[in-house]
């Protein structure tokens, strides 16, 4: 068969069969537009975090401390080059509060930063009024952002006060280049002000969690030469241990890191979409081909070799696998357009480059790929079609030799781990997806054998006769019963999976605050203020007051190895290690263990002799300690030598103030301290009591639970929307698949209804007929399918995302009798056509 | 000497059916020379369409051998047997079989396509011609009567000009003016083409219009038949 013979036929092929094709087509698409969005938008992220990565940092190197920096740096930089320019920034929350005259004005937590120029070294800052940012400010001025001034009933030109200070609102920031520390408390508005200005607030002297920050540019630099530099700066920087050293060329390496975290669980997870819509396609192929028996045999009749014939179905497939790719992947552009508008919380969404053609082409072939892979075995079938169909319907097929068989298995294993991997980019990941698969696949047609194998013994025993024909139908030979259960039972796991992980995520952040659960935080409460601040919390309804003091320290060693040596030889990918190491260590101290915590190892602060320390345990095991150990801690200055003599374990639900390091008594007494505090307002007075607190002591930050709660689900409200999203897809596309594989029997069916009817059954006796055998598919697909998914949501949760699990839903109920209902109703509907017939229109078809 | 067309020897067919064997062949022994007109007739079901489906390749015997132009085809693979049907076997089956989403001229042009023959177009027109369809030749089947989609099998069987062609029951699905119409067509493209013919038919009246007759009865040649009850 030549090339242009073989186009001829693949068209015409085509044409009988466009409208049961269209299941194949959509099928596709649903499952190619969720993982090109998914790559197409993390490929737009990654790549702006690359190309911007200059002005996410406004500079080409930074280096922040959460100490003054050192002043080697000035020289270090020097070194560097001629043309070395440097910038400090300070950045931390304070609660700013709005001018209320005699009364105290509306205020609320704000992320101030203290610029000075030429700060930003590159990207712009938009404001209001256009201009450049230190025009605006000075001593007595500052420039906020913009979504503050409403909420707040202020206009540019008001007054704010800031630490007690009134300034002058000079103009509003729109946006903010290197605005990309996207944690949750940052999401606190900004407040800009100069060195002067915040000089004048005194809230540098008392603040204990400022960040600071020294932008540099290096002029004529390249990507190299930045690091190069960032090297020199490490190695002479004094305690740069504790300090982060950040270059462009880098480019946010945290935050590709949660980036890249994120696509690998999306990707997969729209894999999971597309290869239920595969599943539809196999399904559909299936079908279609059964459809097709009597011109294959025809076909081979004419002399047409059964390669050929196979040929010409591979190349339908291909075909529509292409239809339902590009239609997906222009699904899915249209989505990527929309996507950055839902992720302002959680992205600098000015970065991002929303056309990808590499992900497209890539999802496109993805597409075609997993059409094929799902339409193999099925096709498998062209080579049993006997020719002498062509004189009876009954003949034999023709034999497949088991190596054929086993290889096309192998062939749809390798393809799903090489998709996977694909996706996933990483082997282990892509095994046990693979794996996973495969175990759900194989118990899925456990359970369908064994149910064709029980039901073929019982239906004798059944006197209703639409009860023992429906359960032979399902056991009846070829009836693709086994197809069906496993498809549909598939699509159950990956629906319920997707809502279990999804709705537990999300309840987990809205739950209720536990009723005695402090509802508020106050911080860098100096000691001397302590009195004043307690009245005054009381005078606001406050109950279950507690303070306790808190002094800030650096590790220097455990068990007389440097922090500097530990840390060099930490992973890169463990930064929590790094992180438990290296920062600004807060210790307090009490006599008494608290009440959520247990001790595990050792014991409580009972030796005389020894100054003793309480680890909590997973702090312990990242930073290499247990019972015994003895950590150095510089306090300010002073060097403290404590022993680790006990390991306690932590219950951080309670939202109880916790602390990792608890220090005895008679330590730390002497050493500059301020108070942490915490209350409970019964009646909703956090906001009044910030008001007040805010007038008489600015210095005070207020942490209101609630709002932090509210912004942390705000945030993952908008991480998980592209979950929900892809939840919906893998729906869709499941509902997809049931009429695929309901409609492989349509053909079938029509014939099988006009007989029954032509016997003498009844309407409604022949519908009970499919009710019992489609709703037995359904509920053993629906069953294993929904026992898969509770288990597999239950391990992502508990392994994976550490989320305790609950059996409290009804999901998995809804789950089985939502397939059952679902398969009664999609089988009944195929066979309404059928059942309106005259019995002998249908007969006379054949 | 030439080779004859088509040779049987010892052909034997059982089916597995319910636990023993069916023998629905049993031992045949038959030699049709080139260009000879033969008729195979018996009751139904007495495996006549199941001898033509082995004379094709399209089924595989328990025992025996097929032979083509002298060459045995029984150990061929279904690629070989396909291309041998391709380059030498027509067919025309009782319920007409067409390729539905083809349209009759489209259905005549596959053999002809396949063959890779440059004059397939033409030739198809020709061929619609013959058998009385010029002006019907871009309706599918399902638009044809079952006389007109007949006549359509038969132009698209002789259209590679195939040197054995194979009819079973091709009258059987027709009213018997439609069927005496469909058979002198039949005969009269035979004649031009100089085709061997097997033509299986229970009718006596068809079977007449063969230059020789078989009867098959429960899977034996009748002559066979005849012949062992002598013996015994
Ligand atoms: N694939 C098959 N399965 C079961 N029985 C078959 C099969 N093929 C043929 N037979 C049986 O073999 C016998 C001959 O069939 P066939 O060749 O179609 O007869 P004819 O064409 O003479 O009517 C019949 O009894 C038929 O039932
Ligand atoms: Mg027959």
């Amino acid at each position: 068969m030549n090339g242009s013979l073989y186009l001829r036929y693949l068209t015409r092929e085509l044409r009988g069969s466009a409208g049961r094709l269209v299941f194949f087509v959509l099928c596709l698409a649903v499952g190619v537009a969720a993982v090109i969005a998914v790559a197409g938008l993390s490929d737009g992220m990654e790549r702006g975090l690359r190309s911007k990565a200059r002005e996410l940092l406004a500079a080409d190197l930074a280096v922040e401390s959460r100490r003054p920096l050192p002043a080697e740096l000035d020289g270090i930089l020097a070194d560097l080059g001629p043309a070395t320019e440097r910038v400090d920034l300070k950045e931390f929350v304070s609660v700013v509060a709005a001018d209320g005259g005699s009364q105290p004005g509306k205020s609320r937590l704000a992320e101030l930063k203290v610029v000075a120029p030429p700060y930003p070294f590159y990207g712009e800052l938009e404001l209001e009024p256009a201009g450049v940012l230190h025009d605006l400010l000075d001593a007595r001025s500052v420039v906020v952002a913009q979504g503050m001034l409403e909420p707040m009933g202020l206009a540019i030109g008001d007054a704010l006060r800031v630490g007690g200070e009134s300034f002058v609102i000079a103009g509003a920031v729109l946006s903010e280049p290197d605005k990309v520390n996207i944690s949750f408390t940052s999401v606190a508005p900004r407040v800009f002000l100069s060195q002067a200005g915040v000089d004048r607030t005194g809230l540098e002297a008392t603040g204990s969690r400022i960040k600071y920050r020294a932008l540099v540019r290096l002029p004529g630099t390249d990507a190299d030469g930045v690091r190069a530099a960032a090297r020199q700066v490490r190695l002479q920087l004094p305690d740069v241990e504790y300090m982060k050293v950040e270059t462009y060329a880098e480019a946010q390496p945290g935050l590709r890191r949660g980036l890249e975290r994120a696509e690998r669980f999306l990707s997969l997870v729209a894999l999971l979409s597309l290869l239920v819509g595969g599943l539809g396609v196999g399904q559909t192929v299936r079908a279609w081909l059964q459809s097709r028996m009597d011109s294959i045999a025809i076909l081979k009749c004419l002399g047409l070799r059964p390669r050929e014939i196979l040929a010409l179905y591979l190349g339908q497939t291909v075909l529509l696998g292409l239809a339902g790719s590009v239609i997906g992947a222009v699904v899915a552009v249209g989505l990527q357009s929309l996507a950055p508008a839902f992720l302002t919380r959680v992205f600098p969404t000015y970065v991002i480059e929303v056309w990808q053609p590499f992900a497209i082409l890539r999802g496109v072939l993805l597409g075609v790929g997993v059409a094929l892979l799902f339409s193999l075995p099925p096709l498998l079938t062209v080579r049993r079609v006997p020719p002498a169909f062509v004189f009876r319907r009954d003949a034999a097929p023709l034999p497949v030799s088991p190596a054929l068989r086993y290889g096309v298995g192998g062939v749809l294993l390798a393809g799903l781990f090489v998709t996977a991997l694909l996706q996933s980019g990483s082997w282990l990941l892509a095994a046990q997806f693979t794996g996973g698969l495969l175990a759900s696949g194989v118990v899925l047609a456990l359970g369908a054998w064994l149910t064709a194998r029980l039901v073929a013994g019982a239906p004798r025993s059944f006197s209703k006769v639409w009860l023992r024909h429906g359960l032979a139908a399902l056991a009846r030979p070829g009836a693709g019963t086994l197809g069906a259960i496993v498809a549909l039972g598939l699509g159950v796991v990956v629906v319920l999976t997707m809502y279990l992980i999804e709705t537990r995520l999300g309840g987990q952040l809205n739950a209720d605050l536990p009723d005695d659960a402090p509802t508020a935080f106050m911080v860098d409460i100096q000691p001397s203020q302590w009195d004043g601040v307690e009245g005054l919390l009381n005078d606001n309804g406050a109950l279950d007051i507690t303070s306790v003091p808190m002094v800030n320290s650096r590790l220097v060693s455990v068990d007389g190895v440097g922090v500097e040596s530990l840390v060099e030889q930490i992973p890169k990918d463990e930064p929590r290690n790094r992180w438990v190491l290296t920062r600004e260590q807060r210790l307090t101290y009490q006599a008494d263990l608290p009440e959520s915590n247990e001790i595990l190892r050792g014991k409580w602060f009972s030796d005389e002799s020894l100054p003793e320390v309480s680890v909590e345990r997973e702090f312990a095991e990242d930073m290499g300690a247990d019972v015994g150990s003895v950590l150095v801690f510089d306090v300010q200055g002073v060097p403290i030598t404590l022993h680790v003599t006990s390991i306690r374990e932590v219950d951080w639900e309670s939202f109880a103030v916790n602390f990792f390091l608890l220090v005895e008594p008679g330590v730390l007494e002497e050493a500059p301290q301020f108070l942490v505090a915490t209350a409970r307002f019964p009646d909703g007075n956090e906001q009044k009591m910030q008001d007040v607190l805010a007038a008489d002591f600015p210095n005070v930050t207020v942490i209101q639970v609630r709002q932090v709660l509210d912004r942390i689900v705000e945030v993952l409200g908008q991480a998980g929307l592209g979950v929900q999203l892809l939840g919906a897809f893998t729906v869709i596309a499941g509902i997809l698949i049931l009429g695929g594989v309901v409609s492989a029997g349509t053909i079938r069916r029509g014939r099988e209804v006009a007989l029954l009817k032509a016997i003498g059954m009844t309407r409604s006796g022949v519908v009970s007929v499919y009710t019992v055998e489609y709703g037995l598919i359904g509920l053993v697909a629906g069953a294993i399918g929904a026992l898969g998914g509770t288990l597999l949501s239950w391990a992502i949760l508990v392994y994976w995302m550490n989320v305790p699990w609950t059996w409290a839903t009804p999901a998995p109920w809804v789950a089985v009798i939502g397939t059952v209902v679902l398969a009664v109703a999609a089988g009944i509907g195929a066979s309404l056509r059928a059942l309106g017939r005259r019995p002998v229109e249908v007969l006379r078809e054949n | 000497m030439k080779p004859p067309a088509i040779e049987l020897r010892r052909l034997t067919r059982r089916l597995p059916s319910g636990g023993r064997d069916l023998t629905i062949l049993d031992g045949i022994d038959l030699t049709i020379d080139a260009g000879e007109f033969v008729a195979v007739l018996g009751p139904s079901g007495s495996g006549k369409s199941t001898l033509l489906a082995l004379m094709a390749g399209l089924d595989r015997p328990t025992e025996g051998e097929v032979l083509l132009d002298g060459e045995p085809i029984q150990a061929l693979s279904e690629d070989a047997l396909a291309l041998i049907r391709r380059r030498k076997i027509g067919f025309v089956f009782q319920s007409f079989q067409l390729l539905g989403n083809l349209t009759a001229r489209e259905n005549i042009l596959l053999p002809l396509e396949l063959n890779g023959r440059k004059d397939a177009g033409a030739r198809a027109d020709r061929l619609l011609e013959m058998v009385e369809l010029s002006d019907r030749g871009h309706h599918y089947p399902s638009q044809l009567s079952g006389g007109e989609q007949q006549r359509v099998a038969l132009a698209r069987a002789f259209g590679p000009e195939p040197s054995i062609l194979l009819a079973d029951e091709p009258t059987g699905n027709l009213d018997s003016n439609t069927g005496k119409l469909v058979l002198e067509r039949l005969a009269e493209l035979r004649r031009e083409h100089g085709t061997t013919m097997v033509l299986v038919t229970h009718d006596e009246q068809v079977g007449a219009l063969a230059g020789r007759q078989i009867r098959l009865r429960d899977g034996r040649l009748d002559r066979d038949a005849a012949r062992e009850e002598v013996l015994t």
